[in-house]
């Protein structure tokens, strides 16, 4: 992270050199799109989104706290993109409460998105195909906040007080979802845990 | 934490990373130019159409824009000196009224000896008066080049105020 610089790009930005933005979107554009993808599950729709949140930031930087970490701010514009997007789609299958369970959803696109993942990291090849859809598949499963939070965590690697930032949640219930998320998690991949 | 739950969790950090097109920086600044562009555009038209309606409103209306800073006098109104010498010997008292004053009697000072002056802002126009000697006596401006009737048997003067200085 570059905290610091983050702050004195914004600065400059809003001193007239616009085009330092680039500098911001290059540093936060493929954790943006990881987070809104794991979300909404679809790759072009998670580039438009993506996009989407870089423009509404730039409009929005007088707004920036500076007291703030700028990617704390800019996950949480993101955030809003895909309730927006979620609330616009009127999916039947997105569940917006946590108190309705789960959607029953097909594993339509699995195949082609895992084949579309060229990480370098050899750690992420030790996962089959297979289980790697199936898990996908279990965080597309879970309600978007229990969603949401697995994703902020364990892929974006965002501490608790972030998350508890980015969905103006107490840290307290941060961490309750998240039991909560794993919890389901490990009913639904229970043969492949053992 | 049971041994299940560390290995989800370890399942869940190996999961892999997307990453966007290459060109995903440059599109967006292209969006962002494009969509300042307008706003500009608007931005330059509002405030040029506030500076129009202010200069409108300044020298169209008497509205005092500037009442603590004066500055509408220089604009829109001209300090006038009215002096008054009187055929009267000696009046006690004499008084100017016109249409700048809506024929309300405004009192005139005495300079000197039969002579009294008053000064009064006003903008440029046409306006008819005339003098009110010791409160009886109806008396146009001898000093005027211009008179005109009253329509009840007497005569105004007239005054034409115009250039920066006026008349």
């Amino acid at each position: 992270m570059h905290p610091q610089e983050d702050r004195e790009i914004v600065r400059e930005v809003l001193n007239g050199k616009k085009e330092l933005f680039a500098l911001l979107i290059h540093r936060y554009e493929d954790k943006i799109f990881n987070y809104i993808y794991y979300m909404v599950k679809q790759k072009e729709e998670a580039e438009d989104l993506a996009q989407t949140t870089f423009v509404k930031a730039f409009f929005a930087l007088r707004q920036y706290n500076r007291a703030y970490e700028f990617s704390t701010w800019i996950y949480t514009i993101a955030r809003n993109v895909c309730l927006d997007y979620f609330r616009k789609r009127k999916k039947e299958d997105v569940d917006l409460s946590l108190n309705v369970t789960v959607s029953e959803d097909g594993d339509t696109e699995m195949g082609e998105l895992i084949e579309e993942d060229h990480s370098p990291d050899p750690l992420r090849t030790i996962l089959n195909e297979e289980l790697r859809g199936k898990i996908e598949k279990a965080i597309e499963r879970l309600p978007v906040k229990l969603r949401e939070i697995v994703v902020l965590r364990h892929l974006e690697d965002c501490s608790y007080e972030e998350i508890a930032q980015i969905m103006d949640l107490p840290v307290g219930t941060v961490k309750s979802y998240l039991h909560r998320a794993r919890k389901k998690l490990k009913e639904w991949l229970e043969e492949y845990l053992e | 934490m049971d041994r299940k739950e560390e290995k989800l969790i370890c399942y869940l950090h190996s999961l892999p990373r997307h990453e966007v097109s290459v060109d995903f920086a440059e599109r967006v600044m292209e969006v962002v130019e494009r969509k300042s562009r307008p706003y500009a555009f608007f931005k330059k038209r509002v405030v040029a159409a506030l500076a129009c309606a202010f200069l409108l409103v300044m020298f169209v209306t008497s509205w005092p824009i500037f009442p603590r800073l004066e500055i509408s006098r220089y604009f829109g109104y001209r300090k006038i000196e009215l002096v008054f010498y009187s055929p009267v010997q000696n009046p006690k008292t004499v008084a100017v009224a016109g249409d700048f004053s809506d024929w309300n009697y405004l009192d005139m000072e005495k300079v000197k000896e039969n002579c009294w002056k008053i000064t009064i802002r006003l903008r440029p126009g046409k306006y008819a008066y005339g003098f009110l000697v010791d409160g009886k006596e109806w008396v146009p401006d001898p000093s005027a080049p211009r008179q005109i009737a009253d329509g009840f048997g007497n005569l105004n003067s007239v005054l034409v105020v115009d250039g920066l200085n006026g008349e």
